[in-house]
């Protein structure tokens, strides 16, 4: 029970740390993107380029953390017999 | 500018290798299921890809800048958090009834960023090749 109890906190606050740092990354990242493209706008493909892969990035590192908390809900060894001891299926 | 450009023109190719050679392995030397998610992950991320260069292209322009300003950085995010509910429901259902092996899906959500790492390493060859001539 205990068991099952801190896989779901751990989903939980996995998915939401991650999804929450790599919005804050990304506003930043944007942020700075967007004042570069305003002062000078010559620059903007080198600065989209470089924007592309940096959020590219970002993005895989909270797709990992959501294939992660899946995993601690769904696939986890321990989760079945925890579910079925509760009456669940 | 070029050199840039070209930088992405590889990863964008080099995406869809990379899934191709990783599909085919997987599904010559490991389970159905762990080939299955190499080759669904790695569409996610790669369609995924492709959907952000077409949302920064469009946003980036200069024109676009000077008209809408900062609001284009929430305009940015918006997309992001719909293509990542997106993504995640569609991770949710392969992982949920068991369609492919987490591990493999994992392999496969990893094709954009081993793309990077390879440019990366590219780059990083040209780089020190130059200075050793």
């Amino acid at each position: 029970m205990e068991f099952l109890v801190g896989s779901v906190w751990a989903a939980g606050l996995a998915i939401g740390i991650a999804a929450f740092g790599c919005g804050i990354g990304q506003g930043l990242g944007l942020n700075g993107a967007m004042a570069g493209i305003s002062r000078n706008p010559e620059a903007a493909g080198k600065i989209q380029v470089n924007m592309l892969i940096g959020l590219a990035l970002i993005e895989s590192l909270c797709i990992y953390a959501l294939v992660v908390a899946m995993i601690l809900l769904f696939v986890h060894p321990a989760i079945a017999p925890a579910v079925k001891a509760l009456g669940g299926h | 500018m070029q050199d840039l450009q070209k930088i992405v023109d590889f990863i964008t190719r080099s995406n869809w290798l990379i899934l191709l050679l990783g599909g085919m392995i997987g599904l010559v030397m490991t389970p159905m299921k762990f080939a299955l998610g190499i080759i669904l992950g790695g569409l996610i991320v790669a369609v995924n890809f492709h959907l952000l260069k077409g949302t920064l292209k469009k946003m980036c322009h200069p024109d676009t800048v000077s008209e809408k300003g900062r609001s284009i950085v929430g305009n940015v995010l918006v997309k992001y958090y719909i293509r990542f509910a997106i993504s995640g429901f569609l991770i949710f259902l392969l992982i949920s009834k068991h369609i492919v092996h987490p591990v493999g899906l994992l392999a496969g959500l990893s094709v954009v960023v081993a793309s990077v790492f390879l440019a990366t390493a590219l780059e990083l060859k040209k780089i020190f090749f130059k200075e050793a001539v």
